[in-house]
């Protein structure tokens, strides 16, 4: 017994590192490849509570293999209330059509989206009503960690709605991030002479080019529900996290977020839209399949159509944040910026510098050195340059301040 | 527990009674005095020598004075009124036997025990049973039946009896004796008794039943009589009786579509992962599948997962799989035989549509202490078999568990690192024999699964069944069985998130049921099998706590439900003749949805959803909230068209309660479990079957074709991405549709040689229909669609190869179509991102799946003495490397739509295994 309990541990061992490993399932990347096209309309389209112009976008699937989508360009689109007051769009670039004249929803009413595209197919969506309000009470910006431990801002947002009537929400968001590049300068290096002898003079910049703003849309599908809570209260839902490396926290940002309260269709839709290019796992799958939102083909039920026309009601909120009053945090630049000093006059008897501004791919930053100047010189010629994006800003935003903005 | 068997001599019987050629003349004279000292006497004048056992002779004194009177004639009037039969043969030996009384006709009350002594003569060839070990050669005892007298004219002899435990002293049912070259068979039934038409002369008997040892007589028969068996269990000696144990079964049985597998059968079977597996097994004959490796469930004859009654001991077990499926719950050391059913099923089981898996634990040694125990790459696993009071009760435990853990942590793939699976589970089985008639019997499990797939949650699952079983022999034409059982289900999820969202989050169901089946033997022709049975449910649907201060989840507690469950059966064996046989079952289930329960009513003619609702009606404690039930018809009949080919039908329906919610294509261990109440509907099924039964060669082949065709209603499906858990409002997220199934089965077995196993093939469909007036209650525009484990092709072989009496090898190869999937037709762009337009539900297959196991098998030597017993099994799964899809899907990753292939073995595993026995 003694010699069998002896063998069997030995081999246990041997055996169970062996085998175990091969246990657990394998999950591999393959090609993704289309057997069978389909062609369906595509819409997107949310009209909300502000007064303003609305925007519906028409496009198309595409196979697989191709990276773009086509737009539906040509469709006669309009919304129709339960008084019959129509709200034409008209196309305003491909795919994206806008409302005629600014307007809202208006709650009890009833909301269809009427599409004619220009093959001559007609979509209609169910009659909707606006969904009940509920207020963000507050946005906040607060340094978290992500589920794969990486530290940043996590942005968050609660809200409130006392008559516990709105339980689902949908976010989208605005962020708007300032960009000083490091190595802008009050001059610009303008080509005198581009032949032998070479001559280069300095002029002050014409724009501004040392502080810009970019403001970027939020993707993807960011929801969240309140059907489990006791009050309907969205507490420190987190909308956004931005890792502390990540290049929009360099300097001050800002982010609008929208609060879309949903009917429970749209809910669905969208969990569904999202659940099924969610990420799964080897345990759990999710019955993928096609699901219909609200728009259906007046002429063949059986026609795929894409998309649900949302009626919501929409709060939002700004906040500005420093970052490093937050997160201590040191963002490298977009891009790399490193000095050269291209030569005036070299060997072959080119000029490296002229061709640079010309081709304005370098931008005057510093003189190279020189005496009684605190610059420690670097190889090579006169002046020190620096790469585009690192002296001029306009190459990565707008230089002009947004509206909303506030120091 | 050798029992060495008392021999007198070997001999070739050549059974003379009439002429004696060498019949000495002897002349003596007694008085008063023993038959003994008679033979002794005439030993000595002979010089003959006598051959028999003394017990044979009783003591009853006899005076005699013969002059030159024959050898023959003086033993006649000694043995005129005793039983005793002599022969004298040419080498001057008298052989005296103990015969049968020979009856001319049966008497008035043939199952009647008989009080008279029928006696039975044993001579035996000279073997020694030191051991019960298996592969010795056959030896056969031979029994004479009544003495042969010179007027024998009948063609037909009729041999019965009783089969008896050796030590229990219980009746041994389900026993078949077979004559063997003769195609002459029978099976005891409940009181162990049988009944054989022999013709006159020589025939060889073999008795076979799982756990009984193996008995071979040659019965020599000259008028009609009685043989009682009394035979010892066996674990040691089931091989030889497995691979024999249905031979006839296959051809006989009125039940189409039973499938048995004994588990010593599956011994020599290529394992993964070292661990044996009735239920795999199960999965390789036709019609019963898995949806893929890494599924828990099993699908029979195109049947949801949900659609199966599991049953251990009595008890329902929920939950049949260890570690997201690759592992079955059933310890395969404690198990005894596994009857499933997927056509007809026996009208004592109902709930469930598609099939029965009845599955008993073995019975512990009453004798001996015994274990077993095996260590494999995964689990390790320990048996062992108490006696408690000697020949009236033992008890049997056996427990598995898992180093899973360790393996995991020290794996280095950080998706994995922190992930942690491990399980156990125990059994227990208590019999015992209060008297001849009453037995009592009590069996428990319970098995325990804890895995994590992400670090913040932990999700851990549980089974527990209790039965109680009491038999009780009224007389030799009525037995019952009273049972109790109860068995639970829960699971729980712990999540631990970065906010505060932390919860607990707990499932559970409970079920209690008091089964009376009873059994009356009516005559020959007629056997009743009737009984009532009542199950209470409870499910505890779900209960979230929040974790910790922070936690703004609130404590929420979905209402309790609670059904009670009842049937009625009856069903009657009639043998109309020889090859007639019907199964007559009818079984009335009646539900009854309880309160206390706040029901939505909805307006008919709508999708079930928030906007429908028209009223909320609030139930009281135990008020019925709504009833369903009716008759389910269990209609089998079985033919033979030639002694040795029978053909069977059957029709079969079925209700069913109970539906399980799962959001996902295969069962996970988070699917709930939901009771049919106002809103949601029974599920039901018919089915129609026709089948032909073969066998060949003196049985060496079997062979089956079985057709079947079933359709079934309300069977639950989800909408696209519904929320089943913590959901008050179930009804709004599902959808009841229709299904149906059709398939052909084949299956050909080889049950003896040194080459046995078997190769299966069905042809197979499984569709479902999800129609409605509303797009939101349709599936594929309402139209028929196959499900989710439609595998229409499906080909298994299982091989065994025994190279000599130690070692063996063995194959199995299994091919199967690809399971359906939903395939991404394009993509479009919504919301800024890229995402995937799926088809149709199931429009595409992922490839074909196939895969070749082979294994071999190494015995430990058989000496006597050897402390233990061991076997070793060496194994590589999936030899060819095959890397068999297990799902394929999609993922949007920041806007990029990639697809990925998940396999659960795409490379040989290679496991060795070794078990020993004590």
């Amino acid at each position: 017994m003694q010699l069998i309990m002896k063998n069997i541990k030995f081999l246990s061992f041997f055996w169970f590192s062996v085998a175990l490993i091969l246990t657990i399932g394998c999950v591999e990347q393959i090609d993704l490849k289309t057997i069978s096209f389909e062609d369906a309309l595509v819409v997107e389209g949310t009209i909300t509570n502000e007064s303003k112009i609305h925007q519906i976008k028409l496009s198309r699937t595409f196979k697989l293999e191709e990276s773009m989508p086509r737009t539906e360009s040509n469709a006669i689109v309009e919304v129709i209330d339960d008084l019959q007051n129509t709200y034409g769009f008209q196309e305003e670039r491909p795919g994206v059509y806008l409302s005629e004249t600014e307007f809202k929803a208006i709650p009890t009413r009833q909301y269809q989206l009427k599409i004619t595209t220009s093959n001559g197919r007609s979509y209609t969506s169910h009659s909707t009503e606006i969904t009940p309000e509920a207020q963000i009470n507050d946005v906040i910006a607060v340094k978290e960690f992500d589920s794969n431990g990486t530290e940043g801002i996590s942005i968050q947002v609660s809200s409130f709605n006392s008559n516990g009537n709105a339980r689902y929400y949908r976010y989208e968001f605005e962020e708007t991030y300032k960009i000083i590049p490091p190595y802008w300068s009050p001059y610009d290096a303008v080509v005198i002479s581009d032949v032998a002898p070479f001559e280069v003079d300095f002029v002050p910049r014409s724009k501004e080019e040392k502080v810009c703003y970019n403001t970027i849309n939020s993707e993807g599908i960011i929801q969240t529900e309140t059907n489990n809570l006791v009050e309907d209260r969205v507490s420190k839902f987190p909308v956004r996290f931005i890792s502390k490396e990540d290049f929009i926290i360099r300097n001050r940002y800002s982010i609008l977020v929208k609060q879309y309260v949903q009917s429970i269709e749209a809910y669905t839709f969208y969990n569904i839209l999202n659940n099924l290019s969610g990420s799964e796992s080897l345990f759990s799958q999710n019955q993928p399949g096609f699901f219909s939102g609200n728009l259906f083909s007046n002429e063949n039920s059986e026609e795929k159509v894409i998309g649900f026309f949302e009626v919501a009601s929409v709060s939002t909120k700004r906040i500005f944040v420093n970052p490093r009053e937050i997160i201590e945090t040191t963002p490298s630049y977009i891009s790399k910026c490193n000095l050269i000093a291209p030569e005036l006059v070299n060997a072959s008897g080119n000029s490296p510098l002229i061709e640079a501004i010309k081709e304005g791919t370098l931008k005057f930053f510093q003189v190279n050195g020189g005496e009684n100047s605190p610059v420690i010189p670097i190889p090579g010629g006169p002046y020190q340059m620096a790469p585009l994006p690192c002296s001029d800003c306009t190459v990565l935003g707008t230089n002009v301040m947004p509206d909303f903005w506030v120091e | 527990m050798k029992k060495i068997i008392l021999l007198v001599a070997c001999f070739c019987f050549h059974f003379t009674n009439a002429q004696i050629k060498e019949d000495p003349r002897v002349t003596l004279s007694f008085q008063n005095s023993s038959k003994i000292d008679v033979i002794n006497l005439l030993e000595k004048e002979t010089g003959f020598q006598f051959y028999f056992i003394k017990d044979w002779i009783d003591a009853k004194p006899i005076s005699g004075n013969y002059s030159n009177t024959l050898l023959s004639t003086v033993l006649n009037t000694i043995f005129k009124d005793t039983f005793i039969n002599f022969y004298i043969s040419n080498d001057n030996k008298v052989i005296l036997t103990q015969n049968n009384l020979i009856y001319d006709s049966l008497p008035d009350s043939f199952y009647k025990k008989k009080e008279e002594i029928l006696t039975e003569s044993k001579e035996v060839e000279p073997v020694f049973y030191e051991d019960n070990v298996v592969g010795k050669a056959k030896t056969f005892e031979t029994i004479r039946i009544g003495k042969e007298t010179k007027n024998n004219s009948k063609k037909f002899y009729t041999l019965s009896g009783y089969v008896k435990n050796t030590f229990t002293n219980e009746p041994i049912p389900n026993l078949a004796l077979l004559v063997i070259g003769k195609n002459i068979n029978a099976v005891t039934d409940i009181d162990g008794f049988y009944t054989l038409k022999l013709p006159p002369g020589i025939n060889y008997i073999e008795t076979k039943s799982l756990g009984i040892e193996a008995a071979n007589k040659k019965v020599i028969i000259y008028s009609d009589g009685t043989l009682n068996f009394d035979l010892k269990e066996t674990s040691e000696t089931l091989k030889e009786v497995v691979v024999e144990a249905s031979r006839d079964r296959n051809i006989k049985e009125v039940i189409s579509g039973v499938t048995q597998i004994k588990v010593q059968e599956i011994k020599n079977i290529p394992l993964v992962l070292g661990e044996r597996d009735i239920l795999k097994v199960a999965t390789t004959l036709p019609g019963i599948k898995k949806a893929g490796e890494g599924s828990s469930g099993y699908n029979v004859r195109g049947g949801k997962e949900d659609q199966n009654l599991i049953l251990l001991d009595n008890a329902v077990l929920y939950n049949p799989s260890h570690f997201f499926g690759i592992f079955s719950a059933l310890n395969p050391f404690t198990s005894g035989d596994v009857n499933i059913y997927k056509g007809s099923l026996p009208s004592e089981f109902g709930g469930r549509l598609s099939s029965v898996f009845d599955i008993n634990t073995k019975d512990a040694s009453t004798e001996k202490f015994a274990g077993e125990a095996s260590i494999g790459p995964v689990t390790s696993n320990l048996t062992l078999e108490i006696p408690v009071v000697k020949n009236e009760s033992s008890l049997l435990i056996g427990g598995r568990g898992t180093y899973s853990d360790w393996i995991l942590k020290s794996l280095d793939d950080a998706s994995i690192k922190d992930s942690k699976a491990s399980f156990f589970d125990l059994v227990g089985k208590y019999k015992h024999k209060l008297n001849d008639n009453n037995t009592l019997e009590a069996s428990g499990y319970y098995s325990n699964d804890e895995f994590s797939i992400t670090s913040d949650s932990l999700y851990s699952y549980n089974n527990r069944l209790l039965s109680l079983r009491w038999n009780r022999n009224f007389n030799n034409k009525n037995n019952g069985s009273l049972i109790l059982a109860n068995s639970e289900y829960k699971f729980n999820i712990k999540y631990d998130g970065a906010i505060d969202t932390d919860f607990k989050l707990g499932y559970k169901i409970n079920e209690t049921e008091l089964k009376l089946k009873m059994k009356y033997l009516h005559s020959d022709t007629h056997k009743f099998d009737y009984g009532i049975s009542s199950k209470l449910y409870t499910v505890n649907p779900g209960t979230i706590k929040p974790i910790g201060t922070e936690s703004i989840i609130e404590a929420s507690n979905i209402a309790k439900e609670t059904a009670l469950e009842s049937a009625i059966f009856i069903a009657d064996t009639y043998k109309v003749d020889k090859k007639l046989l019907f199964n007559l079952g009818l079984r009335y289930s009646f539900y009854a949805s309880l309160g206390e329960a706040s029901q939505r009513k909805y307006q008919k003619g709508l999708p079930k959803n928030e906007g429908s609702v028209i009223d909320t009606l609030n139930f009281n404690k135990n008020e019925v909230i709504e009833t369903y039930g009716g008759p389910e018809m269990r209609l089998s009949a079985r033919y033979f068209l030639t002694p040795s080919l029978s053909v069977k039908g059957s029709f079969n329906s079925t209700y069913q309660y109970i539906h399980t919610l799962s959001n996902n294509t295969t069962v996970s261990p988070t699917d709930t479990w939901k009771l049919s109440d106002l809103n949601i509907k029974p599920q039901q099924a018919n089915q129609v079957t026709l089948g032909f039964y073969k066998n060949f060669e003196d049985s060496f082949y079997e062979l089956s074709l079985e057709g079947y065709y079933k359709k079934t209603k309300n069977t639950l499906d989800y909408k696209v991405g519904a929320d089943l858990l913590l959901n008050n409002y179930i009804e709004t997220e599902v959808l009841q549709g229709d299904g149906k199934a059709y398939g052909v089965e084949f299956l050909i077995k080889k049950t003896k040689g040194n080459l046995n196993g078997w190769l299966g093939y069905s042809y197979a469909r499984s569709m479902v229909k999800l129609d409605s007036d509303f797009s939101e209650e349709r599936v594929n525009n309402g139209k028929y669609f196959p499900s989710n484990y439609d595998k229409p092709h499906d080909v298994s072989l299982v091989t065994n190869y025994k190279l000599t009496k130690r070692y063996s090898f063995s194959a199995n190869f299994t091919y199967q179509t690809g399971r359906p999937v939903t395939y991404p037709i394009g993509k479009y762009v919504y919301n800024g991102e890229e995402r995937v337009l799926y088809s149709d539900r199931n429009k595409f297959r992922i490839p074909d799946y196939y895969r070749f196991d082979i294994g071999f098998n190494i015995e430990g030597n058989h000496r006597i003495k050897k402390f233990a017993h061991s076997f070793w099994n060496i194994s590589v799964y999936n030899v060819l490397g095959r890397n068999n899809p297990y799902s394929v899907y999609f993922v949007t990753d920041k806007g990029e739509i990639k697809a990925y292939q998940s396999s659960i073995f795409s490379i040989p595993v290679p496991t060795i295994t070794y078990n020993f026995k004590f």
